[in-house]
């Protein structure tokens, strides 16, 4: 899990910190990921495959980062209860696999009227260069 | 400017055959991604949450492949193209028993110019739905190109 969680809606403050959540993301886990998601591993498993496309090693899917980003989410949002709306990535860079990497957000912004958080996100490497961006809706339910 | 023919835009190009979803589907999507929640993975916990049962993760969605026809259809405006990320819009869970079926179409087209030269961004739009014919989600593949 990540190391901060949603507090309740009410309590939510713009600069909230999603993660950090540092992890290592080597062949074995995009193998895996390729299988659950009924993707050819080819490029995201195998070095040479991938520099034959022109990439300098295998790398994650995009899927992939998407769905570690999503359960960055989750984890924050924990048993709030709340549920993610919307979330868009955008792939900056190939993320190379056998690397750690850090995933982590902000909130952004609050509207209650509609009880949503906005959130950042991304993904970075070792060097701290931002490889996956994004942003999410989080909606957190009205208390009974 | 870029050229294409305006009559690709919202036309429906593919729909895929249901596609069924298994706890274990879900149970190995997890692992796939390290991902413990009780919601997902522990029916008994998962019993006692908001959904009163296992549901997906929201990713999940993004396991469900186009079909055959996807790459045939996508318009292609340059030698070299690439996954350039994905806008989802989570609708409703998707549970174990679901039958997921895909619809897509060309959603939108557009040239950007930036540092390294002009970019085309096409849009594709895929709509999940369940067997009751319930949106569960929308995907938007952005897939770019350099013209």
């Amino acid at each position: 899990m990540a190391d901060s969680q949603a507090s309740d809606f009410e309590n939510l403050q713009i600069g909230d910190p999603l993660g950090p959540e540092h992890r290592f993301v080597g062949k074995q886990h995009t193998k895996l990921f390729c299988a659950a998601a009924h993707m050819e591993a080819g490029r995201f498993t195998d070095d040479e495959t991938a520099r034959s496309q022109g990439l300098p090693a295998a790398i994650l899917p995009g899927n992939m980062s998407l769905s570690l980003l999503t359960k960055l989410l989750t984890d924050w949002i924990g048993d709030s209860n709340a549920r993610i709306v919307r979330l868009g990535t955008t792939y900056r860079s190939p993320v190379i696999t056998e690397h750690t990497l850090t995933l982590q957000g902000f909130v952004t912004h609050t509207n209650s009227e509609e009880r949503t958080a906005e959130t950042d996100l991304w993904i970075e490497n070792e060097d701290g260069d931002r490889l996956v961006i994004g942003t999410a809706t989080v909606h957190f339910p009205a208390r009974d | 400017m870029v050229e294409y023919d305006p009559a690709l835009i919202g036309r429906v190009f593919e729909e895929t055959e249901p596609q069924p979803v298994t706890a274990e589907d879900i149970s190995r999507f997890c692992e796939s991604i390290g991902d413990t929640n009780p919601l997902f993975v522990d029916a008994a916990a998962a019993s006692a949450g908001p959904y009163g049962g296992i549901v997906a993760p929201p990713s999940f969605a993004v396991s469900f492949r186009n079909g055959r026809h996807f790459f045939t259809f996508v318009p292609r405006f340059g030698s070299t193209g690439f996954d350039a990320g994905k806008d989802v819009e989570f609708v409703a869970p998707i549970r174990p028993g679901d039958e997921i079926r895909l619809a897509s179409h060309v959603k939108e087209i557009y040239e950007k110019t930036g540092r390294s030269g002009s970019m085309v961004f096409v849009i594709i739009r895929s709509t999940l739905r369940n067997q009751k014919d319930e949106v569960v989600a929308h995907i938007d593949h952005r897939f770019m190109s350099k013209a």
